[in-house]
């Protein structure tokens, strides 16, 4: 059995249990093993606009992994990003030497050695394995939503078309579901763009939707995503030019496909229903 | 940065406008980083999604993240921005933590989470709890 830690980043680790939970069901599912990290921190995104600490932070979660003897799977785009940003500049032996110094102190030391990877890569790596867990087809609209920041930039992210992804599309295709194209597909959902301006941000994410109206429900792969598009919708409709729309993650998507109990995917009794209809 | 760092990671850029075109922020009407690289200083190294989607593109692979990063530390940050800086600094999360939040993962019955003990967030980022980091 495959066994993996996870790295579920501050939002999905705080304020999203739906993802997390799904993620563990639906890699349980596929004879995947995944255990927390002890002790790991924030992956260091938010620093690197600040000073170059933010690499101490990102090796330190990666020595943690290392020290378990374990891989990582990500569910965050930012997060992935960063922890395969910082490998790569950790590569530099000045830099490298100055990080181990402070981890030493806490009896830490990263050797370069993780692999680290994002759900969409490490579900896509056994698409077969999740075509045979399939038993509900789902065929309904489905309109999917990259996490970019897991994709781009490709030369340190070796994983899928940088500009026209499309592991997503074929992991929502193995349901049944119909894939739909629409203009916003490549955009970025606008979260972290709230950051710096509020405003701008919401209207990506408005602008998301409202584009992906064909579909019956949006499927994404990131916290990041998930907090704009689902968590934030009510705010975004507040703007108008969009009807409520049933967003969900991933794994919440697949594990329904699997005929995985809806609660141990963390999807609520109305948006089941909708997608499932009376088979509930 | 100093000019002669600007410059060297500018090298190769022909402002041609296609990091431009891929830019979210600017099809939404304002000035990213990107406007700066087409020769106007009207601009914030702020105004960005991080979707990587300019650089992807960019046909002389000008590393456009390390201009912003470059940029941001000479800039005043936006507060939201500043504000996840100082809960990384404080907690070691972008958010604040406390009981609640192994509370929210015990219904959805996940295993509680071990945090990052604060000594060796000490260690990590000496000297930088509680306060903003300088570049």
């Amino acid at each position: 059995m495959q066994s993996l830690a996870l790295f579920p980043g501050c939002l999905v680790l705080q304020r999203m249990p739906q993802y997390e939970k799904a993620a563990r069901r639906v890699l349980r599912e596929l004879g995947i093993s995944v255990e927390s990290i002890p002790h790991a921190a924030c992956c260091g995104a938010p620093l690197e606009s600040f000073s170059d600490k933010w690499l101490h932070l990102a090796a330190y979660n990666m020595s943690l992994a290392e020290r378990l003897g374990r891989d990582v799977v990500t569910l965050c785009g930012n997060c992935t990003n960063t922890l395969l940003r910082a490998k790569v500049a950790l590569g530099d032996p000045s830099l490298g030497h100055e990080v181990n110094d402070t981890l030493e102190k806490i009896g830490l030391r990263f050797e370069g050695q993780v692999h680290v990877k994002h759900l969409v890569q490490l579900l896509a790596e056994h698409l077969e394995d999740v075509r045979s867990k399939v038993t509900r087809a789902l065929p309904i609209k489905v309109a999917v939503t990259h996490p970019c920041q897991a994709i781009r930039p490709s030369e340190v992210m070796h994983f899928d078309d940088p500009t026209q992804p499309q592991a997503m599309r074929r992991l929502v295709a193995l349901t049944g579901a119909q894939v739909v194209d629409y203009d916003a597909e490549q955009d970025c959902c606008g979260s972290t763009l709230c950051l710096g301006d509020e405003k701008l941000g919401l209207e990506a994410g408005r602008l998301k939707l409202a584009s992906a109206d064909a579909a019956d429900v949006l499927v994404d792969a990131c916290g990041n995503c998930q907090l704009l598009l689902e968590r934030f919708q009510g705010l975004l409709r507040q703007s108008g030019g969009i009807e409520k729309t049933a967003v969900l993650t991933l794994p919440q998507f697949l594990g329904l496909a699997m005929g995985i109990d809806t609660d141990d995917l963390g999807i609520g009794p109305a948006t089941a229903r909708e997608l499932i209809g009376s088979s509930v | 940065m100093s000019k002669t760092e600007l410059d060297a990671l500018l090298k190769g850029c022909t402002q041609c406008g296609l990091c431009r075109e891929a830019c979210i922020v600017e099809r939404l009407g304002a000035h990213s980083i990107t406007s700066f690289l087409c020769g106007e200083d009207d601009y914030s190294s702020w105004l960005c999604s991080s979707c990587w989607h300019c650089q992807e593109v960019c046909p002389q692979e000008v590393d456009i993240h390390s201009i912003m990063m470059a940029k941001r530390r000479q800039e005043q940050p936006p507060p939201a921005h500043e504000a996840i800086l100082v809960n990384a600094l404080r907690f070691g999360y972008a958010l604040p933590v406390d009981e609640t939040v192994n509370e929210l993962r015990r219904l959805h019955g996940l295993e509680a989470v071990e945090f990052v003990p604060g000594e060796w967030l000490e260690i990590l980022l000496p000297g930088q709890r509680g306060g903003r980091t300088g570049g």
